[in-house]
């Protein structure tokens, strides 16, 4: 009996191990088709044109760099599928993919300007619900169509998306993930800027499609709807009111000196103080900025306490333009408040603003905005007087 | 006594937290920020009152039979006919909050991870485990609540922790901007959570340490409290405004997490989390509803039944709604009060009559008091 009883335990245990062999709906990795980039593009005729950009993984693993030499015969492959919505048009696409789209690696968002134009909230409605996507996607928009930002085979990365994710990220222009972009859209301001990608020329005696797109300008939404664009410039202005500056080189020249002075950003930080009263808002913006001389065009000497008083004067002023023609184009002309002001009114005078909150459209373009910048600098990099300048004529 | 076990106060206290974050930790976030807006995490504040008074309840009529478990003195106090009507509304009652907790679960994971996992399947196996887990009697749920519990607590703190890069505090103002009514609105959800704490009732019995029980109830209110509101905050300061909008605003939190570039994708802890903590808690209620049952028709042991109810729950977990939307609903609109009533609103009539009818019988015969 206690032979009976062991075997019957052991045949019981041996039967859990059957189950543990693995799911009964498992999916290898052979069978699924990773996208990596994501574009939505608006036909003519209203329809959704959904591209995809999947990875090739064959290229990945071993080979190497082949190159866009074979014309599409890189590390990834486009396809598109069209259809009433996004996913109706993954339906479509599936049709012509041999592998089962696999969503959880899709690092980009492409949204066509037409698309763009016509309304992106449903398509991130899509994007939020579906329990692959994940809500760190950059979102950007391509001047064109998606699907042609999509196709290019970048000499150094291994996919258009790749590059585009890694520009994102730089920081460098604006970044906006997938939850950003949901913020901005239910937000008080009900206004919202998304980065906007640009093709880079192709270098001479390369494809066509042997170049990159990158991110040049800013896309400005007034609820889900694009009403137009900004150049980088004006971006840098919109980044300081956004708070959101991290890398940012100045070039200045001073009164009555020859040559340029460059200044690269170490910090950053603007402040919002909003103020109500009379009917009339307010805010004060407060930019304050440190930074490190990056090149010394001039015949300064920079440990001169003196000079440095006057750079940061001069570097002032810039930022100081940079922000005003920043206002200028999207507060006044725009009129779309993408640097968030409702929220920020919000918070200080919460009864004054929801009684405004309606009309908040009208009242954006009228707020008083004063803007105050101060610039630190800190370091004169490794150097201290203009170097290659005999001694004599460097001004103490 | 059918049960032999003896359980410790802090057994028991470790428990319930678990019992009570396991479920709200994924779904109050959202409830709560749909009245509470960026005062959500005001709520939990709110709801623990009523945590504090269903502890006190539970402790006090316990302190009036301490031998007994709320089916027996239910008996005792309204009588055999009221006292069996009593036990069988707690016992339908809790046969259908753990199908609902159940069904939570098998949501959960559907939804999120198996799609196209049969969602009885699902259940079923929960349901099995637990059901091994309620055969092996209370000792051994206490001690795995202990195994399980730090486990959880740090899980929670590391997830915190790794969220904060991507907090916003900005999200949290104007504090009350409407008063104090958003929040406590929002907190008439979670309170059904709290008096859940009911199940200490079942569990009294068997603590070994008496005195300190009422002390380790209170504890453990406070901790979950405290966790809810953390867990508030911290999705709060992340998705913002957008939390309403989410199922399990946590899981969607915890899904933007990206460290470095390469700590990412950690969704799974929190899916481990869930299981783990839905795992005790049905075994809790499990428990608590097979031996009520066995109680209640006078078995001398509650073993046989397990398995039995345990189909039984699998029913009522499927029978507990037709899709995600309405069990949502039904956990977002009349759930509070249905709950309430039952884990707060009876027990506290028994309260009331218990003392009276022992003042009565103390001045009758002026004997001693148990």
């Amino acid at each position: 009996m206690g032979i009976l009883q062991k075997a019957a335990k052991i045949l019981f245990v041996c039967v859990h191990l059957m189950l543990l062999s693995g799911c009964w709906d498992r999916t290898e990795v052979n069978d699924l088709a990773l996208i990596v980039g994501l574009g939505i593009d608006q036909k003519k005729d209203g329809k959704i044109m959904l591209t995809v950009q999947l990875v090739v993984p064959k290229s990945i693993g071993g080979g190497g760099q082949m190159g866009g030499g074979g014309g599409g015969g890189g590390e990834t492959i486009v396809r598109s599928g069209t259809g009433a919505t996004v996913a109706d048009a993954i339906s479509n696409l599936q049709e012509k993919l041999s592998r089962r789209v696999f969503w959880g690696h899709t690092k980009v968002v492409v949204f066509g300007e037409r698309a763009a134009k016509a309304g992106i909230r449903q398509h991130l409605d899509f994007l939020s619900r579906n329990p692959q996507t994940r809500l760190r996607s950059n979102v950007l928009v391509s001047k064109g169509t998606a699907k042609s930002v999509l196709e290019l085979l970048p000499p150094i990365e291994q996919s258009s998306a790749e590059v585009m994710r890694e520009l994102s990220e730089s920081q460098l222009l604006l970044r906006v993930t997938i939850k950003d972009a949901l913020q901005m859209l239910s937000g008080d301001a009900g206004a919202a800027a998304l980065p906007m990608v640009k093709i880079l020329p192709p270098e001479k005696g390369k494809k066509e499609l042997q170049t990159i797109a990158f991110i040049q300008r800013t896309a400005i939404f007034k609820k889900d709807k694009m009403i137009g664009d900004i150049d980088d410039k004006l971006t840098r202005g919109v980044l300081w009111l956004r708070n959101e500056i991290k890398l940012a080189n100045i070039t200045v020249r001073l009164k009555g000196e020859k040559g340029n002075i460059t200044s690269t950003l170490i910090r950053a930080h603007t402040e919002f103080i909003p103020k109500y009263g009379k009917g009339k808002w307010k805010m004060i913006v407060k930019a304050t900025a440190e930074d490190d001389i990056l090149l010394n065009g001039t015949k300064l000497d920079l440990l001169n306490p003196k000079h440095t008083k006057m750079i940061e004067k001069e570097l002032e002023n810039e930022t100081d333009k940079r922000i005003r023609a920043a206002l200028k184009k999207v507060q006044k002309e725009l009129k779309a408040d993408i640097f968030g002001f409702a929220e920020i009114f919000h918070r200080k005078y919460p009864r004054e603003w929801n009684r405004v909150k309606n009309r908040w459209e009208e009242i954006f373009p009228t707020v008083e905005v004063v803007v105050k910048t101060k610039v630190y600098v800190r370091r004169p990099g490794m150097n201290t007087a203009p170097q290659g300048l005999p001694e004599q004529e460097v001004k103490q | 006594m059918i049960e032999k076990g003896k359980i410790s106060a802090t057994q028991m206290g470790i428990m319930m937290y678990l019992t009570i974050i396991a479920t709200a930790i994924l779904l109050v976030p959202a409830i709560t920020a749909r009245q509470a807006k960026q005062d959500m995490w005001l709520s939990p504040f709110w709801a623990s009152f009523i945590g504090f008074l269903t502890v006190y309840i539970a402790v006090q009529l316990h302190q009036l039979y301490p031998q007994k478990n709320l089916i027996e003195y239910s008996e005792d106090i309204l009588g055999k006919f009221l006292g069996k009507a009593v036990g069988l509304i707690f016992l339908f009652f809790y046969l259908h909050v753990s199908g609902i907790i159940i069904r939570e679960y098998g949501e959960f994971i559907v939804g999120s991870f198996l799609l196209h996992t049969p969602l009885v399947f699902v259940m079923g196996t929960i349901i099995l485990v637990c059901s091994f887990a309620v055969r092996c009697g209370l000792e051994v749920i206490g001690r795995l609540a202990e195994m399980i519990v730090p486990v959880v607590i740090i899980m929670i703190l590391i997830l915190l922790i790794l969220l904060i890069p991507d907090m916003e505090v900005a999200n949290m103002f104007p504090i009350m901007e409407k008063g104090m009514m958003p929040s406590l609105k929002g907190a008439v959800i979670p309170q059904g959570w709290f008096t859940e704490f009911f199940l200490i009732a079942f569990l009294l019995p068997y603590v070994a340490d008496r005195n300190k029980a009422k002390k380790w109830g209170m504890i453990s209110v406070v901790a979950v409290m405290l966790t809810l509101s953390f867990v508030n905050i911290a999705v709060l300061f992340v998705l913002g405004e957008l939390t309403a909008g989410f199922i399990y605003p946590a899981m969607s939190a915890v899904r933007y997490i990206s460290i470095a570039g390469f700590l990412e994708h950690i969704e799974a802890i929190v899916a481990a989390l869930w299981v783990a903590g839905v795992f005790l808690k049905i075994a809790v209620f499990y428990y608590a509803l097979v031996l009520g049952t066995a109680q209640w028709l006078n078995l001398s042991d509650y073993r046989p039944i397990i398995f039995p109810v345990g189909f039984l729950l699998l029913l009522f977990s499927i029978w507990s709604a037709s899709n995600l939307m309405e069990l949502t609903h039904f956990l977002g609109s009349s759930s509070p009060f249905y709950r309430i009533s039952i884990q707060m609103g009876i027990p506290l009539i028994l309260l009331f009559i218990a003392k009276w009818r022992k003042r009565a019988s103390n001045s009758n015969q002026g004997k001693y008091q148990g």
